[in-house]
């Protein structure tokens, strides 16, 4: 076990053998900053003022060259070899959150979604505690790097965790999943993590765009509104937007939610406009923020957002809203994986 | 043109941030004598870049929270996570008086 000192003393925290930097601060309840764990955001930049790290990840694309030059690290891909000083900036009024816990996990279930898409159900020995919109971190079998994925579930005492996992190809994590494993195999899960969890403080509608496995984190955030008395009647947009018909998801799931239909919409746009005449899709085709932005009209500038999916749907999404639109960034929850 | 401040307020290689009651913020910035006009506000979060740490090698500044950087000249994005471009401003400097453009709505950067 190392020890971690913060900013000379700010904050000191262990750290267990095999832990990154990152997680082990969040395990001790210390907000650092972060969102997407894996070494892509680049949120976690540090200095290491005394001891040594070794990186788990030299080229992360969370760094660029004038950090490397400046000798920043990422915490989230950084393993202490003995004591360490760290140099980084606490948030001042960080948001309280549910410390991360290792579990082993069971994979109970799967089934089908898309042609694509599946739903595995993994349990654990503890309850499941997150907030809706997190993700958690997968240890498989074979694989010698965790992936992260969002439940599209909710917490529960019963230790289930549902993510929703797009196969790719070439893909090693989606590989073991869809075609190694079967029911009974254990897997490491380490979580919650993540900020772009549903804010139940906020008064505001709240619109949810989604395009591939972004459909889990979406999913949970809209099941959260729905079970929660307190957001009783609250207005919820979903969008969901695929390249073709076939990508198409979570409308059955919504309609399963109170108030499906009054309270809370689902709209879905298909990208490929050749792939949308092949299947006879009669409704929107082009970008799901196009679709977005003209359903919503003038309740656009009032909403809360939330946003998963391909790093292009991401970006244009925040295009529309912060350049177009100029909605502050506090409003628009997604954790960057890119 | 609105008249900001004067080239005083702004030390070389530093900033200074200008509170307007119907806007938000803006920050001035002095690379070698150079003045810049940007939003002061990053774009990843609710944080003022003119705490952040100014780089004039590279004409970057870093936000305090998550380090993201942004060109000053251009408003590009220079470091993750920023990704969408800081507004900049025209700049003007007449008799030491710092004015900005900051009616004219053409985009920050490419």
């Amino acid at each position: 076990m190392s020890v971690i000192t913060l900013n000379d003393g700010e904050a000191v925290f262990d750290c267990a053998e095999g832990d990154t930097l990152l997680r082990a601060g969040l395990r001790a309840g210390l907000a650092l900053p972060y969102e997407c764990g894996v070494g892509a955001c680049g949120c976690c930049r540090c200095e290491v003022t005394a001891g040594e790290v070794a990186n788990l990840w030299p080229e992360a694309p969370g760094l660029s060259d004038r950090d490397r030059r400046k000798g920043r690290v990422l915490a989230c891909q950084s393993l202490p070899a003995g004591d360490v000083h760290l140099k980084l900036r606490l948030p001042p009024q960080p948001e309280p959150a549910i410390r991360p816990v290792r579990h082993r996990a069971t994979l109970v279930a799967s089934r089908q979604i898309t042609h694509d898409i599946r739903e595995f159900v993994l349990r654990t020995d503890a309850p499941a505690d997150f907030r809706p919109g997190q993700y958690a971190l997968l240890a498989l079998p074979g694989l010698d790097r965790e992936r992260a994925y969002s439940m599209a579930n909710l917490p529960n005492g019963a230790g289930e965790w549902h993510f929703r996992i797009r196969k790719v190809a070439g893909g090693g994590a989606s590989t073991t999943l869809f075609e190694r494993l079967a029911v009974g195999a254990s897997v490491g899960l380490d979580g919650p993590y993540g900020l772009a969890h549903l804010r139940t403080d906020s008064p505001r509608d709240i619109v949810c765009i989604a395009g591939g496995s972004g459909l889990a984190p979406m999913l949970s955030v809209a099941r959260g509104v729905a079970a929660d008395p307190a957001l009783a009647g609250r207005r919820v947009d979903f969008f969901y937007g695929g390249r073709t018909p076939s990508d198409l998801c979570g409308e059955a799931d919504l309609a399963a939610l109170p108030g499906f239909g009054e309270t809370i919409r689902y709209h879905a746009a298909v990208s490929d406009p050749d792939a949308a005449a092949r299947g006879g899709l009669r409704g929107p085709v082009g970008p799901v923020h196009q679709l977005a932005e003209a359903v919503l009209g003038e309740r656009l500038t009032e909403a809360e957002f939330y946003l998963a999916g391909p790093p292009p749907m991401v970006e244009a999404v925040q295009q529309l809203l912060q350049v177009t639109h100029r909605l502050p960034p506090e409003r628009i929850h997604f954790d960057r994986f890119f | 043109m609105k008249q900001l401040c004067s080239t005083r307020d702004v030390p070389a290689g530093g900033c200074h941030r200008i509170e307007l009651t119907d806007r938000p913020p803006l920050a001035v910035f002095n690379l070698d004598g150079r003045f810049y006009v940007t939003d002061d506000t990053c774009t990843h979060g609710d944080a003022s870049l003119c705490d952040g740490e100014i780089d004039c090698d590279d004409g970057v500044v870093e936000c305090p929270y998550h380090q993201g950087a942004f060109e000053i000249a251009t408003g590009r994005p220079a470091g993750a996570p920023c990704s969408i471009p800081l507004r900049v401003y025209r700049v003007e400097v007449k008799d030491e008086a710092i004015y900005a453009a900051i009616d004219e709505t053409e985009a920050a950067c490419p």
